[in-house]
Formats: C-alpha cells, sequence, structure tokens
C-alpha cells in the first residue's frame, strides 16, 4: 500500500484507532477468535460427546457451563459454536463486501448506465427486508451451515455496492482521477489503483459494524431451523434446544445466548469506534 | 391420508413456533365410560350451578377440519365432545362400553354385527337419534373416503331392522364394537342437516352431533380459538357441578402455558416437557398426570433400496440405538418399547426390549463390508422439525454410529416434506410416530408394514407375501379368537423386527399433563389422545 499515495487518508488515520472503546472491542474480539481457533485444545470435552445418563446436569466442576439435553458438555459446545458462528461471519463479509465493493466501485466510477444497470438490481435486493429474504432463501434451499452463508451474503453484498458507489462516483471527479485518465492510464487500472482504495474507509467501518449483524442473522437462521443442523454445535442452534428449558435448566440457553450478545456487542463497539477514530470532522478535535 | 394427523404428532416436544410442529398428547374421560342418564334421584348432595369456564391449552390451533367424517387431525380435542361414537373405549379397564349403543352382539364368526341404539338422544340440530341417522352418518363418511374413513373398510352393507336396530354384514370378520369407539370417523351425526347446512359446518358456526357440547363460537387464527357450551337437550342430562362452557386457549410455547396454568389462567396443558413436569409436581395449585400412551417412536429403515437393503446393515442400526439412553434422558416423558404394539393394546409383547450393543453393530458392519477397518458409510436420515425427543435419538445415533465409521446425515424436516421425501424412498432411515386409530394395534401392521405398491406410510418398503397374508388375517382373528390374534401379533413383531430388521422401536411416549388442582374427575385415555372429556369433570368444592 506504500506504493500508493492516494491510500494516505487511510494509512493516516489507522494509528487513531485508539479509541478505548474500539481497543475494548478489538480485544474481545481477539479473545472470542482465539476461543473458537483453539476449541480443540481448550474444550474440556469432544464437542459431539454424548451422556445421555448425565443429560441436564447443572454448572459444577466436571461441566463449567453445564450439560444440555444429550448430556453434552456445554462449555465445549459454546467454544465450538464460537468457530462455527465466526466461520460464518467471515465468509459472508468477505464474500458480500468483495462483491459490493467491486460491483460499487464500477458503476461509481463508471456511471451512466452500467451505474444505473448496477444500481437498479442493488435496489431490488435492498427492496426486501434483509432477514426475509434470508429467511426465504434458507427456506428453499437445504438447511445447513453453507445455506446460512449463502443466505446472508444475498442480502448483504447490496450495501457495500451502495456504499462504495457513492464514493467512488465523488472520487471519480477528483483531480488527481482525471490526471491519471489524461495520462491515459486505462480504467481498470485506476479503479483498482486509485477509487478503490480510496472508497474504502466507510466500507470497512461497515464491515465491522456487521460483523455483529451476521452473527444474529446466523443465529436466527438456526434458531428457526434453517441453519446449522444437529449436531453441529452452533449458538442460535444451541438457543432453540434450550429456550423450552430456560424456567428449569437455565444453563443450557444462557451461555450460547450470552456468546451471541458478547459477540454482537464486541463487533458493534469495535464498529463504532473504528467510525468515530477515521470520522474526518473529528480530525479536526 | 394421515398426514394431518401426522402433522399433529410430528411436534411433541417441539416447541419451534415457526415449524408447523404439534405436540400430541392426550386423555380422555375415564373409567364407567358412560355418562348416566341422570333419573329422578341424582345426587343426594346440594352443588352449587358451576358457571365456570374450563381453559384447555392445546399447543396449536384446534381446528382444521369441522367434517366429522374427514375430520383426522388436533380436533379430535374438541370434536369428541360435540361428536360420540356408537361405542367408547375405556383404556383402563380396556373394554369397550356402550355410548350411542346401549348393546351389541355379533354372528356368522365376526361378520355380522348388531347394535341396539340408546333412545331418546338428540342431535343439535333438533332431530332424533335413530337408525336410520346413523346408517346415513356412517354411509356419508364412508363415502367421504377421506380423513379415517378406512375404518369402515370392512362393511358390506348396513341395515336398519326397526328405529334402533343397526345390523352391520360384513365382508370379512372385523372388530365393529372397536371400530366403532375410533376416536376418529366413528361420528354418529346429522348428515342431513350437516349437508343442508355446509357452509355453515365448515366455518364452525353449526355442528351436528349428539355430544354434551355443542359449538358457542370458533374463530380461526385467534388465541381463545374456540369455545363449547353445554347442549341442554344432552342424553345424559347435567348436573350444576358440571363445567357448562369450555374454551380452547392456544398456547404454543410450553413455557407460556405453564406459566399460565399457574396463574389460573387455563385449567389444563396437554404436554410439559419432563422438567417443567417434575415442577408441576412440586407446584401447588397443579396436579401433575401422567399416563403411558398409546403412541411409539417407529424407526424405519429402508428395505429396498440402499446400503440398508443389507440386514445386516438394518441390523447393526438397531443395535447401535442407545434405547436405556435414550429413555434416561427423556427423564420420564418415555418408556422403553418392547415391540411395535405398545403396552395395553392386543398383541403387546415382553422380553423383545431391545438393548445398545455396539460391539455387535460393528461385527455386523464388517459383515457387510463397512465398518471402522472399511469405507465410511454415509446415511441419510429424515425425523420432525421442531421434535425434541426426536432430535435427542438424532443425537444419540449419530454419536454411537460415529464410533463405528457411520457418518449419519440427519435432516430436521417438516412433515410434509419428510413424507413427500419418504413416499419416493428418498432416505436410509424415516423416524415417524405411530398411534392407532381406535384401540387396537392392527394399523402399525396394515398402514406401516403391509406392502402397497403406492407407499403411503410403509416406509420401510417392506415386501413380504407371507407378512401381508398373515396381516390381512389379523382382523377375522381379533374378532373371533383373541388369543390366537395374540399370537399372531407376537409372531409378526418377531418376523418384522428381528428377522427383517425393517424397525427399531425405542420407545412408548408417556403422556405428562398438568391441570390445576381444583378439577377433579380427570382421567387419561390413550385411546384418544389429548382429549379431555369435560362433561366428567369438575370443581372442587
Amino acid at each position: 500500500m506504500s506504493a500508493l499515495p492516494e491510500a494516505a487518508p487511510l494509512r493516516r488515520t489507522l494509528p487513531r484507532v485508539t479509541d478505548r472503546f474500539a481497543l475494548a472491542g478489538a480485544v474481545l474480539i481477539a479473545l472470542i477468535a482465539l476461543a473458537a481457533l483453539l476449541a480443540p485444545w481448550l474444550a474440556p470435552h469432544p464437542p459431539d460427546e454424548v451422556d445421555p445418563f448425565a443429560a441436564l446436569r447443572p454448572p459444577d466442576a466436571a461441566h463449567w457451563f453445564g450439560t444440555d439435553a444429550a448430556g453434552r458438555d456445554v462449555l465445549t459446545r459454546v467454544l465450538y459454536g464460537g468457530r462455527t458462528s465466526l466461520f460464518i461471519a467471515v465468509t459472508v463479509l468477505a464474500v458480500s463486501a468483495t462483491t459490493g465493493v467491486l460491483l460499487g466501485v464500477v458503476a461509481g466510477y463508471a456511471g451512466g448506465w452500467v451505474r444505473d444497470v448496477i444500481m437498479r438490481i442493488t435496489d431490488v435486493f435492498l427492496a426486501f427486508p434483509a432477514l426475509l429474504l434470508s429467511v426465504a432463501l434458507a427456506v428453499v434451499l437445504q438447511p445447513s451451515v453453507t445455506t446460512v452463508i449463502v443466505a446472508i451474503a444475498v442480502t448483504w453484498w447490496p450495501w457495500y455496492a451502495r456504499l462504495s458507489a457513492s464514493m467512488a462516483a465523488s472520487i471519480a471527479t477528483r483531480p488527481y482521477v482525471d490526471a491519471a485518465r489524461c495520462l491515459g492510464v486505462p480504467a481498470p487500472m485506476i479503479i483498482l489503483r486509485h477509487v478503490l482504495p480510496n472508497s474504502l474507509t466507510p466500507v470497512l467501518v461497515q464491515v465491522s459494524l456487521d460483523g455483529g449483524g451476521v452473527i444474529l442473522t446466523a443465529a436466527a437462521l438456526s434458531y428457526l431451523g434453517l441453519g446449522a443442523q444437529e449436531p453441529t454445535a452452533e449458538w442460535g442452534l444451541m438457543v432453540e434446544q434450550g429456550q423450552s428449558l430456560f424456567t428449569t435448566n437455565w444453563w443450557v440457553v444462557t451461555f450460547p445466548g450470552l456468546a451471541i450478545l458478547l459477540t454482537a456487542f464486541a463487533f458493534n463497539v469495535l464498529g463504532e469506534g473504528l467510525r468515530n477514530a477515521l470520522d474526518p470532522r473529528r480530525i479536526v478535535k | 391420508m394421515r398426514w394431518h394427523k401426522r402433522l399433529l404428532v410430528a411436534g411433541i416436544a417441539g416447541v419451534v413456533a415457526l415449524a408447523a410442529s404439534a405436540c400430541a398428547g392426550g386423555q380422555v374421560r375415564g373409567a364407567g365410560g358412560t355418562p348416566q342418564p341422570s333419573t329422578g334421584g341424582t345426587q343426594a348432595t346440594q352443588s352449587t350451578e358451576n358457571d365456570a369456564t374450563f381453559v384447555y391449552a392445546p399447543n396449536l390451533d384446534v381446528v382444521t377440519d369441522w367434517d366429522p367424517a374427514t375430520s383426522y387431525s388436533n380436533e379430535i380435542i374438541a370434536m369428541t365432545s360435540i361428536y360420540e361414537g356408537l361405542t367408547r373405549y375405556d383404556a383402563e379397564a380396556k373394554e369397550v362400553r356402550p355410548r350411542l349403543a346401549t348393546e351389541w352382539s355379533s354372528a356368522d364368526e365376526g361378520k355380522e354385527w348388531t347394535f341396539k341404539l340408546r333412545q331418546g338422544v338428540k342431535f343439535h340440530t333438533g332431530a332424533t337419534l335413530d337408525a336410520e341417522a346413523a346408517k346415513k352418518a356412517i354411509e356419508r363418511t364412508m363415502k367421504s373416503g377421506g380423513g379415517a374413513a378406512y375404518i369402515w373398510s370392512a362393511v358390506d352393507k348396513i341395515e336398519t331392522p326397526d328405529a334402533s336396530t343397526l345390523k352391520f354384514t360384513l365382508k370379512y370378520a372385523a372388530p365393529m364394537d372397536l371400530i366403532t369407539s375410533s376416536g376418529y370417523a366413528a361420528h354418529i351425526y346429522d348428515a342431513e342437516a350437516l349437508e343442508k347446512n355446509e357452509d355453515d359446518v365448515k366455518n364452525g358456526k353449526l355442528d351436528a352431533g349428539t355430544g354434551p357440547y355443542t359449538i358457542d363460537s370458533w374463530q380461526k387464527g385467534q388465541e381463545t380459538e374456540l369455545t363449547l357450551k353445554a347442549f341442554d337437550d344432552y342424553w345424559g342430562g347435567w348436573r350444576p357441578e358440571q363445567y357448562k362452557k369450555v374454551a380452547f386457549r392456544v398456547t404454543p410455547e410450553i413455557t407460556t402455558a405453564w406459566q399460565l396454568l399457574q396463574r389460573g389462567e387455563v385449567n389444563f396443558v396437554q404436554r410439559l416437557n419432563p422438567q417443567l413436569f417434575e415442577q408441576a409436581g412440586m407446584t401447588e395449585g397443579v396436579q401433575a398426570k401422567q399416563t403411558p400412551s398409546f403412541q411409539n417412536l417407529l424407526v424405519l429403515f429402508n428395505t429396498a433400496e440402499g446400503p440398508t437393503k443389507d440386514v445386516r446393515v438394518r441390523q447393526a442400526l438397531q443395535h447401535a440405538i442407545d434405547y436405556d439412553g435414550l429413555v434416561a434422558a427423556l427423564k420420564g416423558s418415555a418408556q422403553k418399547a418392547g415391540g411395535l404394539v405398545p403396552p395395553g393394546l392386543l398383541g403387546h409383547t415382553t422380553g423383545m426390549e431391545p438393548k445398545q450393543d455396539l460391539a455387535k453393530a460393528q461385527e455386523l458392519l464388517q459383515d457387510a463390508g463397512y465398518g471402522p477397518d472399511n469405507a465410511e458409510l454415509k446415511l441419510t436420515l429424515t425425523y420432525a422439525q421442531g421434535d425434541e425427543d426426536q432430535k435427542l435419538l438424532v443425537t444419540l445415533l449419530t454419536a454411537a454410529l460415529k464410533k463405528v465409521n457411520v457418518t449419519l446425515e440427519a435432516r430436521a424436516m417438516a412433515w410434509n416434506a419428510q413424507w413427500d421425501r419418504g413416499k419416493k424412498g428418498d432416505q436410509d432411515i424415516f423416524v415417524m410416530y405411530w398411534f392407532p386409530d381406535y384401540a387396537d394395534p392392527y394399523s402399525w401392521f396394515l398402514n406401516v408394514f403391509r406392502s402397497a405398491d403406492e407407499v403411503s406410510f410403509n416406509l420401510s418398503y417392506l415386501k413380504d407375501e407371507a407378512i401381508d397374508k398373515a396381516i390381512d388375517g389379523l382382523p377375522q382373528l381379533t374378532a373371533t379368537d383373541q388369543l390366537a390374534a395374540d399370537q399372531a401379533y407376537a409372531d409378526l413383531q418377531k418376523k418384522i423386527i428381528q428377522d427383517e430388521a425393517a424397525v427399531a422401536v425405542p420407545y412408548v411416549q408417556t403422556y405428562q399433563r398438568a391441570l390445576t388442582a381444583d378439577v377433579l374427575g380427570y382421567v387419561d385415555n390413550p385411546a384418544y389422545p389429548n382429549v379431555v372429556s369435560f362433561y366428567d369433570l369438575k370443581p372442587a368444592s
């Protein structure tokens, strides 16, 4: 990136991400990600080890978070569930941000009918409430983790497309872009080297803000039986399994619920912090 | 034809509001069977008039079909209070008791049945019950061919020698006294009025039964979907303390239903999970009731195609199920099954209780060319979405099979989707519940294991002439020689479960219900799943 002087705004502001909230969010996410990644070593039991004779044991020394209806260790499954949830979040964000940004930047830079076509398609997707569209897609496809990823990614990319299209449109009129064009730099090169890097800042903020949203949506889909299937460890699925036990066996639903809450919260805090840090108006302060 | 009913059963323990799941629970009126007409000398004790409403909290919509001929779903919980059959089965005494018929007899080795009708019975439409009306109702039901109309398939003709006598001539011997006690398709109704007012009947504005209650209001989709009121001219008469009003308040969430019960806003919750049930037993103001049901879980193996075509693989699967663990984890809401027929029914066998044996399973798989030393075996399984009990089976079975290098791809599906897929033979293992339409084991065999060109419920796809022949002989034996019938059922179960390994039967469900403590007279009758005989109840005074 250092070869790109135009990327300066991004680079210049990055060290400013010392905002306490952003930092807290980042640390939290790092911890959650670490716990998920190291689940096979951290977890006290194999994730699908059942013990029907020890079903629904309250938290104790052997099972810190208790056991579920099949006698599986809830702590273990929360850790493994983190793998599923984070994997979904990362994949969805990567796929939808890449797709959305590429389409958006092309639309914004090209303008004219190219912009019209791309943005109208985007509008079609945005016309549906996101969760509703995801649910509809997940119903049609076979329920699985892959389905969840596809169903969410399809509803998520248009936001990035719209965001980066408006950024790209304003950047396309900047003098340095004009200059590049006058020098005969081909359009794809201009987009890749000038427009794209300079459109990324708001997308970055949006991605970090969306992490929580994706995890919540994925949990919602699994909760509705449209996502991860038994015996996969997934937070939404665990909440669904535990909800009717809440008054009698609170631990089954509480711990995965807290995991969802904590992760979504961490992403939001990070996103808010990033937005503040990267807000040009704030630099004046 | 049974899909409504399966759907209704699909959800058992499930509480997913979204899925079209449901719960079967059930019970009914109790012993004694028949209400006694309130002749002059009623009770000596003075009771005050009961103007309370008895509130039943079902977990899914009550009525999908108001036609007593074709009704085959959850509305049984209301229909059996509005409509009555010729007889009623008493599950405690294991006997058929009089209802609209006062006595009956059979002749010609069970091929001829004569029923004497009760005198002075009025339909809610105002008409009087006589043999002609009963005949018309049964013939209309038979003609409809929908729902459980098949129960009448033995009937060749119905005659009415006089106004109070109904004579059935059968094509083959069948236990008509049991058949007329069915909770489905055996209702006697005013067929003429029903046909004349078809729209009103469809919209729940009118009914044509003889039962103690009649429709007060029906609002589809409302929380309090249905209310019933006493039918003043009921042949059994009314005592002051009986409940004159009944309401059905649809409460999908099991925990919500439990809270409503504790607050006294509902009187009856048809099924609690074992944990709440345990709590109910210790809660003041609540009575917890549990009764073994006639409903068991069937794990059907595909005998026609795929890896399970090999009987050794099927036997290995039977051995891989952790029967004891499953029952332990279900914590009292199920008891281990000893064959296809639940206890309390003709043909129930003992000594066939299965046990998990992974070593044996591995050995069998090895013989069939699978197991840990060979290539991984992948099997597909479908089960009911939202059903926690079935999910538990899947979880335990998946974990057990993993140890013998078998990967289970389990898919939770809505009943219709699961059934459609099953009809195409598109899975290795099909999980579902089964319960009889009347208190007789025949339907497990006729519907589930008799071969049929077009798959309906024979989802193990078993095709065996000897078994078919044995099944076809069952009604006749039941009607003529109970001991021989019992033996025939036992032999068939051995064949189907042990020799063919077409099915594993992990458990029979136990109904775990709760009522407010002030309700007296409640008896669960598993022959009528989830039904409460409101007429037999009274509040404690």
